[in-house]
């Protein structure tokens, strides 16, 4: 009775023991799966010589939610960054080169050389180049920040696609995990696929789980609408396939509800769907509308009695020009054709007038009105800021400070975005530390296991050899 | 039960996390170490980019006016030059006439010395500096002084039709000699307003205003000296009266009249001419001032963009170093980690 029981122990032994190599080999494959959670192998009783490895999974809830939290805010900000870094670089160039303030810099350099020998025709036409420039910056500045918007769009739209379709993806999960815990099946692998997608779809939207009843899980976003529940909820985007300065982009809807705004370089808004919406409509808004002022001071500036000077709007334009704020007139401001040497226009008009004569004796080294024109540029005037507030500050001021406002928010950005990364690594790395592999545990548990199935085989020898010793006696 | 528990994966990680960090940072401060400027500028100043953009800006239009500043320089040296050289002539036209009037010597002499003047005359006022003609005031595209002895001249022409109309013959008719003193003094009050009224545009096409230049950023100054002042136009009645006039046989009494008002018109000639020279230094030491100002104000805010964007020579070297010793460690730490697995010890 007593070696048959033995027997059977070490049976069951060598058969737990299998198993948790089993878990072993498992743990040590996913030693470098960032989505994989540890799993033990239990051993409990139960009942006298019955014991039975239970394999459950490492996890902590509170950790993993600040994970989801902290990647969200870091897929924000470098979002924020990445954009802010684009706009300086398709706008400014480097080292600010093609930014207004230094074309306007340049153009004010060639007015004064011009004003110092009005007479000279090839100084004449260097101002025009300049202007040229300035009026080119400007419309391509649009085009740049136009483009940008319409990216980011796009780029809305792709990851609206793919929160739905994650959403998707989650309900069949979720689904087997709720039947596998009715039915008592091993849902862990299924559990490990619903956090990789939970993780997945907080770098696209800030969200909270709430666990229910059978391991079910709903999700809702950090501001309140209903993600999932029982099944995925529509996430809806109109993407604009165009934009034009004035364009207005459409909000991404949850549930039909629209998505918070973010605001800040160092950005309230988690997930790269609000950062995407904040840069298309704050940043690349806010650059615009002061290209546009830039624009409008430019073209005021120069204006004669008689109307436009240097700087004017195409005819047929549908800008107003004279308003201000936010209007695309940077992105129809150009270069007067009646200065144009390439249009056969005249740049010498730049130093007589262009509609008004002011020079009626055309005097070769008339120069009261360049120099006009070099003070204008330094007077200051009202202008209207990225934050709506009206400012008086001479063009020149004005657009030196919108590079300022560009750079703050790089600058602020960029030192949130290095505290929110660290909060990331961080909090992945406690979440790794409580639900990861260690190799070397693996392997030690591995020695372990082999020493106690060497155990149990030898205790199968002995119990045989006993029992070849009694039925020998009994032979 | 476990304590202080890490994953396999959070160490790998934490070292490639490092690793990336050091080298990112190594970029950057070798840009820094090359360029002796912050590697972005941006990044570092924020909202003071705008400071260092205008600055940048300021320094570049400072030099700018400085070339200008050369110019106007070079103008109003060539503009003194010229005042010397006509007041010379002044000078010495005083002798010769005060000599005529003394009744030595020949009356050509002077009539030729008169000459003479009005050529060096239009030499002088026709000087052309870098396409402009310097004493056309602002209307720098045109020769101003017209050449009294050419005869198709508008001056000459104008001169000689006031001769016939007032005594009926031309100057070189020999019915001069019969022109008494008076009728000479009278003459001169007719052509007096040839050169110091209206009649003056038939010498000179310059205007009246002088060619304004941007001495600094705020400071404007005026850098050339029109034909159309007094001194030019008393030196021209003093010289062309006596050069056309004595081509006919005048009577000495005529003569002397001419050579009198001549010697009175160029001595206040002279004193004008002097003036000039005096305006025209002060001019050309308030340029070189405003240079000087100038290169102190571009010292200054170079000196600012080095305080804003500026790195140390000797903090950017060694943080180099510094980073390149801590990658090293890093690298070293992470091979030697990597041995560190139970793995080797088992056989």
């Amino acid at each position: 009775m007593s070696l048959s029981t033995a027997l059977s122990i070490a049976q069951n032994s060598l058969l737990n023991t299998q198993r948790q190599m089993g878990v072993v080999s498992k743990n040590m494959a996913n030693q470098y799966n960032g989505d994989y959670s540890r799993r033990a192998a239990v051993i409990s009783s139960l009942g006298p010589g019955s014991q039975v490895a239970t394999i459950s999974r490492a996890t902590s809830t509170a950790l993993f939610k600040q994970n989801l939290a902290a990647l969200s805010g870091w897929t924000a900000q470098s979002t924020i960054v990445d954009g802010l870094d684009h706009l300086q670089l398709a706008v400014n160039g480097v080292d600010n080169a093609t930014s207004p303030a230094t074309l306007i810099g340049t153009m004010q350099r060639a007015l004064e050389f011009f004003s110092a020998t009005p007479s000279n025709r090839t100084l004449a036409e260097n101002v025009v180049e300049a202007a040229r420039q300035v009026a080119l910056g400007l419309n391509q500045g649009t085009s740049a920040i136009q483009a940008f918007r319409a990216d980011l769009d796009g780029q809305i739209a792709a990851s609206v696609a793919e929160l739905n379709q994650l959403l998707a993806d989650f309900k069949m999960v979720n689904d087997e995990i709720i039947k596998g815990a009715a039915g008592d099946r091993d849902v862990l692998d299924s559990l490990d696929r619903r956090d990789a997608l939970l993780k997945k779809i907080s770098e696209i939207v800030p969200i909270s789980t709430i666990s229910r009843a059978n391991g079910d899980t709903m999700i809702v976003t950090a501001d309140g609408s209903t993600l999932f529940e029982t099944i995925p909820r529509h996430v809806h985007f109109e993407p604009t396939p165009a934009y034009g300065a004035t364009s207005v982009g459409n909000n991404v809807l949850v549930d039909g509800v629209p998505l918070f705004s973010a605001t800040g370089a160092n950005t309230t808004g988690s997930g790269t769907l609000s950062a995407m919406l904040q840069l298309r409509d704050g940043y690349a808004n806010g650059l615009q509308l002061q290209l546009d002022e830039i624009a409008r001071g430019l073209i005021s500036a120069f204006s004669e009695s008689g109307g436009d000077g240097l700087f004017t709007v195409p005819a047929g334009s549908t800008v107003p020009p004279g308003s201000t704020g936010l209007t695309g007139l940077a992105g129809a401001i150009t270069l007067n054709p009646l200065v144009d040497p390439t249009r056969n226009g005249d740049p010498l008009l730049l130093r007589d007038g262009i509609t008004t004569d002011y020079n009626p004796d055309d005097l070769a080294s008339f120069n009261e009105r360049l120099f006009a024109y070099i003070e204008k540029l330094d007077a200051p005037a009202g202008f209207v800021t990225a934050s709506g507030s009206t400012v008086s500050q001479s063009l020149t001021a004005y657009s030196a400070a919108a590079i300022g406002w560009l750079e703050d928010a790089r600058k602020t950005s960029a030192s949130a975005a290095e505290a929110k990364s660290a909060l990331a690594i961080r909090s992945a790395e406690a979440l790794s530390n409580v639900t990861g592999v260690n190799v070397d545990e693996e392997l030690a548990l591995m020695l372990e296991l082999e020493h106690s199935y060497s155990a149990s085989a030898k205790m199968l020898q002995v119990v045989d050899e006993m029992l070849r010793t009694l039925l020998a006696a009994v032979r | 039960m476990k304590v202080s528990f890490v994953s396999s994966q959070a160490i790998s990680k934490a070292m490639r996390y490092q690793t990336a960090r050091l080298q990112s940072d190594l970029t950057k401060a070798t840009t820094e170490m090359s360029t002796l400027r912050v590697a972005d500028t941006g990044l570092a100043l924020g909202a003071r980019s705008s400071i260092s953009v205008t600055l940048h800006r300021e320094i570049d239009r400072l030099k700018g006016i400085t070339d200008s500043n050369e110019l106007a320089a070079a103008r109003l040296k060539s503009t003194q030059l010229g005042l010397q050289e006509l007041t010379a002539a002044a000078s010495k036209l005083i002798e010769n006439y005060s000599t005529a009037l003394s009744g030595a010597g020949e009356p050509g002499i002077a009539q030729r010395q008169a000459a003479e003047t009005l050529t060096l005359m239009s030499s002088v006022l026709n000087t052309n500096l870098n396409g402009e003609n310097i004493f056309a005031g602002i209307n720098t595209d045109v020769t101003p002084f017209n050449d009294f002895l050419d005869p198709a001249s508008p001056n000459r022409v104008a001169f000689d039709a006031a001769f016939s109309t007032h005594f009926g013959f031309a100057a070189d008719d020999p019915a001069a000699q019969t022109i008494t003193a008076t009728q000479m003094e009278a003459f001169l009050a007719v052509v007096e307003p040839q050169f110091s009224g209206a009649g003056w545009s038939t010498w000179s096409r310059a205007d009246d205003q002088q060619i304004t230049t941007r001495i600094t950023l705020t400071e404007t100054a005026q850098t050339s000296v029109s034909a159309n002042i007094l001194g030019f136009r008393k030196l021209a009645m003093a010289a062309a009266t006596v050069a056309a006039g004595f081509a006919g046989p005048l009577s000495e009494e005529a003569r002397n009249v001419l050579l009198e008002n001549g010697v009175k018109l160029l001595g206040q000639a002279v004193s004008e001419l002097a003036d000039q020279q005096g305006y025209t230094g002060v001019t050309e030491q308030r340029l070189a001032q405003a240079s000087e100002r100038i290169s102190m104000q571009i010292d200054l805010f170079s000196g600012s963009i080095r305080n804003l964007e500026g790195v140390d020579e000797f903090e950017a070297a060694a943080k180099v170093t510094a980073l390149k010793t801590q990658l090293e460690v890093s690298y070293s730490l992470t091979a030697s980690m990597q041995k560190l697995s139970l793995l080797n010890y088992l056989s």
